[in-house]
C-alpha cells in the first residue's frame, strides 16, 4: 500500500517534468520525483523493523536497516546541491526570457 | 582487506582523493592552477602506467559487504590512461588562455570525478561520482555564461540527474535481493531493477536512442570542454556496463545488442550530417557502440577513441567554419588538414595508426551475428570521414589555430602511434587488407552518393520533453530485454 504511494509519487514527478512548460514547475516535478525515491529508501530500509538500531544491553529488537538510510543521505544532498545549480542557471535565464517556456527557450537556443 | 595489499590500497585511495583536493587548492592558489591540473592529469597517467606494469587487480572491500567497493585492474587502466592523456590535452590547449582558476578547478573535479567512476564496484559511489562528473560538466558548459550554453549545460544535468533517479530505485532493489550495493550483487536481482540501473547507465553514457541528448551538447560546447565531454566524460557512464558484462555472464548478450544498435544507430546519422561538430558527436555514439559490442576488449577501444575524438574536436574547433558545404569552398591550412587526415584515418582503422588494432581486436571478439552489423557500421564511419578527408587545403590556407593547439594535438597523435604496440600482433596481411577494403569503399560511397546527399534528418528526436518520455520507452524495452 504505502509502496503504492510511493511508486505514485515518483510517476507524478515523471510526468510533471514532461507535462509542465514552465523550467521552474519542471525542476519542482524533479524534486517531487526525487522525494519518491528517497521515500522508497526509507521504506525499504523499515522492512525488516521500525527500531533505531542502536547498540545495547536490551533485547534484539527488530531493527531497521541502516544502510539504505545512509546511502540515501548523500542522494539527498546531491539532489539539492543539483536543484540549487539549476535554479541559478534558470534565474540566468529568466533575464531574457521572462515567461521560462521550455519550448520557448529550446527554438531560441537551439542552431 | 589484508595486509599485503595495504600499501597499494592507500595509494589507490589517496590517488582517488588527490584530484578534489588539488582542485580546491587551485581555488586557494590561483596563480598555480595551470601547473597543479597538470600535474594531477601526469599523477594519473603514472597511475594508469603501474597498474598496465604490475597485472595485478586491486580489490578493495571497505567496511562491510554493504560497504564502497573499488576494483582497479587493466581495464580501468585503460580507462584512466584515456582520461589522464585527455585532460593533458586540454589543460595545454587552454594554457595561454585567458581561462580562470574556476575553469581548471573544474576540469580537475571532472577528472578526478571520472577516475572515481573508473574505480568503484559498487552502483553508490558510481551514483557519487557520476553525479558529481554531471554538475562539474555543468559548470564547464556553461561556462562562457551565454543564453545557449546555459540552456545546453541544463537540458544535460536534467536528463542525467532524472536518468540517476530512476538508476537509485533500480540501485535500492537489487540492494533488496542480495543486502549488497556491489555489481556483482546485479546477479538474480530482479528484472526491473536491471532495467531501471541500466536506463540509468544508458542515458549516462550516451547509448542507443537515449543517447541522442549527447549531440546538441557536444556541440554546443568551447572546443576544450566538447572534446572532454567526448573523450572521457561520456565513457564514465559506459565503464560500469563493460563492467557488468564482464562480472555477469547473464548481461553479456544484452550488452553486445545495445552495442551494435548504438554503433549503427550513431554512424547511420553521422553519414547524413552536415555540421562538423554534430558529426564527431553523433559518431561518439556509434564508437561508444563498438566498445559495448565487445565488452573483454572495450578498454583498449576506449583510449583509441578518447585520444582521436578529442583531437578530432579540438581540429573541428580549429577550422574557418563548422558547415562541410562552406569548408568545400574555403581551402584550410595544409598544417592543419594533416592532422586531422592523421585522425581521420585513426578512426577509420587505417594501418599504422592504433585505430587499426583497436579495430581489429573489437573484430576478433565478435559473435558471429555481430560480425554483419559492425562491418557495416565500420563502413560508415569510413564514410563519414571522407567527409574530413577530401577537404580542400593550400599551404596559406584559412585557420583559427588557438596557441596551445598544436602542443595538444601533437601530445594525443603521438598517442595514437604509441598505442600501437598494445596489440602489434594485428598486422598480418589478412587484418591489413580488410580495412583497406573498407576505407576504399567508404570513399567510393562518399564520392558517388553522400558528397551530393541532401538529405536533412528531423531533430525531432532531439528536444528536450522527447528525450524525457523516451525515457519511459527505453525502460519498457529494456524490461522486455531483460525478460526475454
Amino acid at each position: 500500500m504505502l509502496e503504492a504511494f510511493v511508486f505514485a509519487t515518483i510517476f507524478c514527478g515523471f510526468f510533471g517534468i514532461i507535462l509542465k512548460k514552465n523550467l521552474v514547475m519542471k525542476i519542482i516535478s524533479m524534486d517531487v520525483m526525487s522525494t519518491g525515491v528517497i521515500a522508497y529508501y526509507v521504506l525499504v530500509a523499515s522492512r525488516d523493523g521500525l527500531f533505531t538500531p542502536i547498540v545495547s544491553d536490551g533485547a534484539n529488537a527488530t531493527y531497521s536497516d541502516p544502510v539504505p538510510q545512509a546511502v540515501i543521505l548523500t542522494g539527498i544532498v546531491i539532489g539539492f546541491s543539483i536543484q540549487c545549480v539549476m535554479l541559478v542557471g534558470v534565474m540566468k535565464l529568466a533575464r531574457d526570457n521572462p515567461t521560462l517556456e521550455t519550448n520557448e527557450i529550446e527554438k531560441s537556443n537551439t542552431p | 582487506m589484508n595486509t599485503l595489499t595495504m600499501p597499494s590500497a592507500g595509494i589507490a585511495i589517496a590517488w582517488i582523493a588527490l584530484p578534489f583536493f588539488l582542485g580546491f587548492t587551485i581555488y586557494l592558489l590561483p596563480k598555480l592552477d595551470r601547473i597543479l591540473a597538470l600535474c594531477m592529469a601526469f599523477v594519473s597517467a603514472g597511475y594508469a602506467l603501474q597498474l598496465f606494469v604490475t597485472q595485478s587487480p586491486l580489490t578493495l572491500q571497505l567496511l562491510d559487504n554493504f560497504g564502497v567497493t573499488l576494483i582497479v585492474d587493466q581495464l580501468s587502466g585503460y580507462f584512466i590512461l584515456t582520461n589522464a592523456l585527455v585532460t593533458t590535452a586540454v589543460i595545454l590547449y587552454c594554457w595561454r588562455t585567458d581561462k580562470t582558476a574556476f575553469f581548471y578547478t573544474q576540469v580537475v573535479i571532472l577528472h578526478g570525478s571520472i577516475n572515481a567512476a573508473f574505480a568503484c564496484a559498487d552502483f553508490i559511489s558510481l551514483y557519487v561520482a557520476l553525479e558529481v562528473s554531471g554538475i562539474a560538466a555543468f559548470l564547464l558548459i556553461a561556462y562562457p555564461r551565454t543564453n545557449r550554453s546555459i540552456w545546453v549545460a541544463l537540458r544535460y544535468l536534467f536528463i542525467s540527474n532524472t536518468a540517476m533517479l530512476f538508476y537509485l530505485v533500480g540501485a535500492v532493489l537489487a540492494y533488496q535481493t542480495n543486502h549488497s550495493f556491489s555489481f556483482a550483487s546485479l546477479r538474480g536481482a530482479p528484472p526491473e531493477a536491471l532495467a531501471l540501473i541500466f536506463l540509468g547507465l544508458l542515458v549516462k553514457g550516451g547509448i542507443f536512442v537515449s543517447g541522442l541528448w549527447l549531440p546538441l551538447t557536444h556541440s554546443e560546447s568551447e572546443t576544450p570542454v566538447s572534446a572532454m565531454l567526448s573523450g572521457v566524460v561520456v565513457k564514465a557512464g559506459v565503464y560500469p556496463l563493460v563492467r557488468c558484462a564482464l562480472m555477469v555472464d547473464e548481461l553479456d548478450p544484452l550488452i553486445r545488442i545495445f552495442g551494435v544498435g548504438t554503433a549503427l544507430l550513431g554512424v547511420f546519422y553521422a553519414v547524413f550530417e552536415k555540421d562538423t561538430k554534430r558529426m564527431l558527436a553523433f559518431h561518439t555514439i556509434s564508437q561508444l557502440g563498438f566498445i559495448l559490442a565487445a565488452p573483454a576488449v572495450g578498454g583498449f577501444y576506449a583510449l583509441t577513441h578518447g585520444l582521436v575524438k578529442s583531437v578530432l574536436f579540438l581540429i573541428a574547433g580549429a577550422l574557418p567554419s563548422r558547415n562541410f558545404k562552406e569548408l568545400q569552398h574555403r581551402p584550410i591550412n595544409t598544417t592543419v588538414w594533416i592532422a586531422l587526415v592523421i585522425a581521420s584515418f585513426s578512426i577509420s582503422g587505417f594501418p599504422l595508426l592504433s585505430g587499426f588494432g583497436a579495430k581489429v581486436l573489437t573484430t576478433k571478439n565478435l559473435l558471429p551475428w555481430q560480425a554483419i552489423a559492425m562491418n557495416v557500421a565500420a563502413l560508415g564511419t569510413a564514410i563519414s570521414f571522407a567527409k574530413f578527408i577530401f577537404l580542400p587545403h593550400k599551404a596559406d590556407g584559412e585557420e583559427a589555430v588557438k596557441p596551445g593547439f598544436w602542443p595538444a594535438a601533437i601530445l594525443l597523435l603521438a598517442g595514437l602511434f604509441v598505442a600501437n604496440v598494445v596489440y602489434y600482433e594485428a598486422y598480418s596481411l589478412a587484418n591489413i587488407v580488410k580495412p583497406l577494403a573498407t576505407i576504399g569503399l567508404g570513399w567510393l560511397a562518399y564520392l558517388l552518393i553522400f558528397k551530393r546527399s541532401v538529405l536533412k534528418l528531423p531533430r525531432v528526436v532531439e528536444q528536450f520533453e522527447h528525450l524525457i518520455g523516451g525515457m519511459s520507452l527505453m525502460l519498457l524495452l529494456l524490461f522486455w530485454m531483460v525478460l526475454a
